[in-house]
């Protein structure tokens, strides 16, 4: 049996242990009344904050219970934030404001933030200097900076700027990476080794060679130590790309040998770095639904769980350096999708493989979807990306990306992505829906009732998978591609023949609705030029020592040897599409599935 | 009425494949034969893929920007091959390509651009008036021994419209092409093999020897199909390679009626070394090269390892044909059982067929490098193989 039908069992034991839980605190009196005991103590610790109007609320609502069996239940099946299963939230305590206990004359309180905002934005366009400034911009009013890096075409393929026939993609839908010298520019006067910057990147199949140029870069700014300072998360989700992404270079068993070595390296030598991001926005983005994003996500991640295992890598070390990703759209399961999928996760961790309790948290990137975005009546996407940002933090998400409206049609413009971003501000800072309490609109009966049938359709997706071997079988079978696939063209057609209603497309439709005056952001010729001068320039500087370097990196793809150690020197020398191509003649090319 | 053959892709660079799937699927579904190239592909591979099917129109789906420059790279590389008539090219990219990028774009020669919230029936009516009508002539003789000249007879050939006795004629001297042909069921890896036998070809002959393939998808009559070998093709994207789809048009057994023409044109045509024949994936009664295998050198029978029972094997008669048999996928689970369930089958046949087992998609793999030796007499073997005595 592979780790996903072992997860199956731990789900299906855990629910077994639930009712016994529950029953044992009906019929064992000693136990019951301390179960009571427990639930009146842990009331009365909840700390109280005063809202800006005077009134005075628990930062954690509990139910009224006052019987041992509901008590017995709530604390297995949906536990304490903070507590497994970690259905409430990862941590005690996230997007509240400090405690007030006094107002003064007029109405204010102290206030210190401490906690990081969860405001996560995706950037990337043109050239690094212009990514640069976009994250300067978006970060100028956050006491946390955290970064999220958007790659180009020929990054994201690792063919680099150079390539054939990629000179109209440079810069185009993300920055331009092809060298640490890149690398330096793109976080210029962003302090990477401080604890309040982070740096996320997107990016899968070039994984290892992107984050050993930033590494090194890093190490250029700051200092041959900054590598236990440094703070973020790099996608490196090869299993993902295979299902959904397609932007995967290498055939799966080297990609997954690169990114176990990767893992492993940064377990050990930079502890505050997530070196994967297992990630289901692009299986959603492809049409999956809901529970097939959620089910596809979970067997990816025990999937890599259990390879890693099989290289000798503890998972009490590389565990608590995983880190997920999900959609967020507008279908009812978003309502308790990413609850559930924690308590999943957290079940399977610990009882199929061991996991402690920080390997056993699912911390979680969430983004609005993109593929709900449309361009007919497109500021109504303002609308819809405020409703599904709701949702998000609904479910506790850890950080978060919310949607420009104009993305229907380009890069997101300055304007748009600052509605995004005072989206998030609004919803956690100028409303009182999350700032005061934990859980004022968890633990709803409809809300149970969604994540119960999603929890049960996740389990029925992971004995599919199990059926074919696990997930590698699975993948080699197409069947998560042919799932997604079915359903993205159900979708369409449900968008077609209105049967799902979509604002100003299929229903309310303007009739003489335009298109939008939104700037368009492109990189111009000269750019890409300048972008391919550098990489020319840095090549020919270079020319003396790149092929002792690939030869070097040649040797320990060949020897078995940890591929990412040496990475961080190969990059000093050589640019991504040399790696690539250098790689790709010793491993293969990724055969595309279609 | 032929069916209109067109091909679609998603440029370099760009993943973005959920439209054009369902695009595929709807141009299929009203009668349209598309050759789909899959994602992430140059204006150079498109281009050779086009002229070589033989198209009348290239459809692009692009999402990750750069579309002025890829499909101005694409028309020029077209005018280039000169096809005639000329191979149109329309495209979509949802909300990324703006009306000034359109105008810029049709102004250079793009036939058409579709918007967001275009419908399908829109694309299809588009591709229906626009191409239903193309007529395809064979071109004068001048040009002979061009690929896109080779690709109009073959065009000529699988409609049956034959003119100046085009597909016959006196053999061009040099070299004959050697011909194999490759059949097995569906999933059993036949493209994936192919692929890397072209890779070992490309490596070991001279830049002059080049390679044919004449590659079969199911349709039944008066529908669509989605050729779409292409698309999982890495190596064979080469100007080395001729590559061809076929449609079967509702003919059952693994070849197309019109297989025995178009491949007359290209053994005729004297620019092979090698013509590699991909059937469907066939089932169990199928001999699509016949008994006596007049259309091909050497039969490969491609299985995999979870053919079923033992007793299934009895029926496959392709095993009492076939001159190799090789069971791919040797990874999987019930390959090693496999191999001897097989050889114990063909052992009373005794023709002397060969057995072996590959994992196409390992890279280097060491046993399709043995196949490889066996189909193009390259080198002595090395690997370990099983023989049915003669």
């Amino acid at each position: 049996m592979s780790s996903i039908g072992q997860a199956v069992a731990s789900v299906e034991n855990y629910r077994r242990y639930v009712s016994e839980q529950v029953k044992k605190a009906r019929s064992d009196r000693e136990y019951g009344e301390q179960l009571l005991a427990q639930w009146g103590d842990r009331k009365a610790k909840i700390v109280t904050t005063l809202t800006p109007t005077g009134l005075r609320l628990p930062r954690l609502a509990l139910p009224d219970y006052d019987e041992p069996g509901q008590i017995a239940r709530f604390l297995a099946e949906e536990g304490f934030p903070g507590e497994f299963p970690f259905l409430a939230a990862a941590y005690p305590e996230q997007y509240l404001e400090p405690a007030v206990d006094h107002l003064d004359d007029h109405g204010n309180g102290e206030r210190k933030h401490t906690a990081e905002e969860p405001t996560r934005l995706f950037a990337g366009l043109g050239l690094v200097e212009d990514t640069n400034e976009r994250f300067h911009y978006l970060s100028r009013n956050q006491r946390s900076k955290r970064l999220s890096t958007a790659f180009d075409g020929p990054s994201l393929y690792g063919v680099g700027a150079a390539a054939d026939g990629v000179f109209g993609k440079i810069g185009e839908g993300g920055v331009a990476v092809d060298t640490v010298e890149d690398m330096e520019r793109l976080y210029a006067g962003f302090n990477l080794d401080q604890p309040n910057v982070s740096v996320s990147m997107t990016i899968s199949g070039p994984a290892p060679i992107i984050l050993a140029m930033y590494v090194a870069a890093a190490k250029r700014r700051f200092g041959s130590d900054v590598g236990p300072k440094l703070r973020g998360t790099i996608q490196a989700d090869v299993l993902k790309e295979i299902q959904a992404q397609n932007e995967l270079i290498f055939p799966i068993e080297p990609s997954l040998r690169f990114l176990a070595d990767m893992v492993d390296y940064c377990s050990c030598e930079m502890p505050r770095w997530y070196a994967i991001s297992i990630s289901g926005y692009h299986i959603a983005e492809a049409g999956a639904t809901p529970v097939q994003q959620a089910a596809y996500t979970l067997s990816n991640g025990f999937a890599y769980v259990e390879y890693f295992r099989s290289r000798g890598m503890d998972v009490n070390l590389f565990g608590p350096r995983l880190s997920f990703f999900l959609d967020c759209a507008l279908d009812v399961e978003y309502v308790a999708l990413a609850r559930v999928s924690r308590k999943i996760w957290a079940i399977g961790m610990r009882d199929v493989f061991g996991a402690d309790k920080r390997a056993q948290l699912l911390k979680l990137h969430t983004q609005t979807s993109g593929r709900s975005l449309i361009a007919a009546d497109w500021r109504n996407n303002l609308t819809r990306t405020a409703l599904e940002l709701m949702l998000a933090c609904l479910n506790m998400t850890n950080s978060c990306h919310s949607n420009s409206a104009d993305e229907p049609f380009t890069t997101p413009s300055e304007e748009y992505a600052r509605y995004a971003a005072h989206a998030q501000a609004i919803l956690l800072e100028e409303s009182g829906l999350f700032k005061h309490m934990m859980n004022t609109l968890a633990g709803s009966p409809g809300m149970k009732a969604i994540g119960d049938a999603v929890e049960e359709a996740i389990l029925e997706e992971f004995r599919q998978i199990e059926e074919q071997g696990g997930v590698i079988g699975a993948i080699e079978r197409r069947y998560q591609r042919s799932q997604i696939q079915a359903a993205g063209h159900t979708l369409e057609r449900q968008i077609y023949e209105s049967v799902r209603p979509v604002i100003g497309l299929n229903r309310y439709r303007e009739p003489d609705d335009e298109w939008p005056e939104v700037h368009m952001i492109r990189t111009s010729n000269d750019k890409k030029q300048l972008h391919l001068d550098r990489l020319h320039e840095f090549e020919k500087r270079n020319a003396g020592e790149s092929e002792r370097c690939l030869d070097r990196l040649t040797d320990v793809v060949e020897k078995g040897e940890n591929v990412f150690a040496e990475l961080l020197n190969t990059v000093e020398h050589c640019s991504l599409g040399q790696i690539t191509n250098r790689l790709c003649e010793v491993v293969g090319k990724f055969r595309p599935m279609v | 009425m032929q069916p209109i053959r067109i091909l679609t892709a998603v440029p370099i660079c760009d993943g973005h494949d959920s439209a054009i799937n369902t695009i595929n699927l709807e141009f299929i579904r009203h009668g349209i034969e598309v050759i789909y190239l899959g994602y992430h592909r140059s204006a150079r591979d498109i281009v050779r893929a086009a002229v070589h099917e033989d198209v009348v129109a290239i459809g692009l789906s692009t999402y990750n920007g750069g579309h002025v420059e890829f499909f101005a790279e694409v028309l020029d590389l077209l005018e280039q091959q000169q096809p005639s008539p000329p191979i149109k090219l329309f495209g979509g990219g949802g909300g990324t390509i703006t009306t000034e990028d359109a105008d810029i774009m049709c102004k250079r020669g793009v036939d058409r651009i579709f918007f967001a919230g275009t419908s399908l029936e829109e694309m299809i009516k588009y591709v229906k008036t626009t191409f239903g009508e193309t007529a395809q002539p064979a071109y004068d003789s001048s040009i002979a021994n061009t690929d896109r000249h080779l690709a109009r007879l073959v065009t000529l050939a699988e409609n049956q419209i034959q003119k100046d006795g085009a597909a016959k004629g006196e053999p061009v001297p040099g070299t004959p092409a050697k011909v194999i042909g490759f059949t097995g069921p569906g999933g059993a890896g036949k493209t994936t093999l192919i692929d890397e036998l072209v890779l070992r070809f490309l490596r070991t002959f001279p830049k002059s020897a080049r390679v044919a393939i004449l590659s079969h998808d199911p349709s039944i009559v008066g529908s669509g199909a989605l050729l779409g070998d292409r698309a999982t093709m890495i190596y064979s994207q080469d100007d080395r390679v001729f590559m061809r789809s076929i449609a079967t048009r509702g003919v059952a057994g693994g070849l197309s009626s019109a297989t025995t023409r178009c491949l007359e044109v290209l053994i005729r045509s004297g620019l092979f070394q090698a013509i590699l024949v991909e059937t469907v994936g066939t089932g169990q009664e199928a001999i699509p090269f016949g008994i006596d295998k007049d259309l091909v050198k050497q039969a490969v029978m491609v299985m995999p390892p979870d053919y079923g029972s033992r007793l299934q094997l009895q029926k496959i008669a392709m095993l009492d044909v076939a001159d190799l048999i090789v069971v791919n996928k040797s990874d999987m689970r019930g390959a090693k059982t496999a191999v001897a369930e097989i050889e114990s089958r063909i052992r009373t046949n005794r023709k002397g067929q060969k057995l072996l087992r590959t994992q196409a998609n390992r890279h280097r793999d060491p046993n399709v490098d043995q196949l490889f030796n066996l189909l193009f007499g390259t080198q002595s073997s090395t690997v370990k193989m099983v023989t049915s005595a003669p």
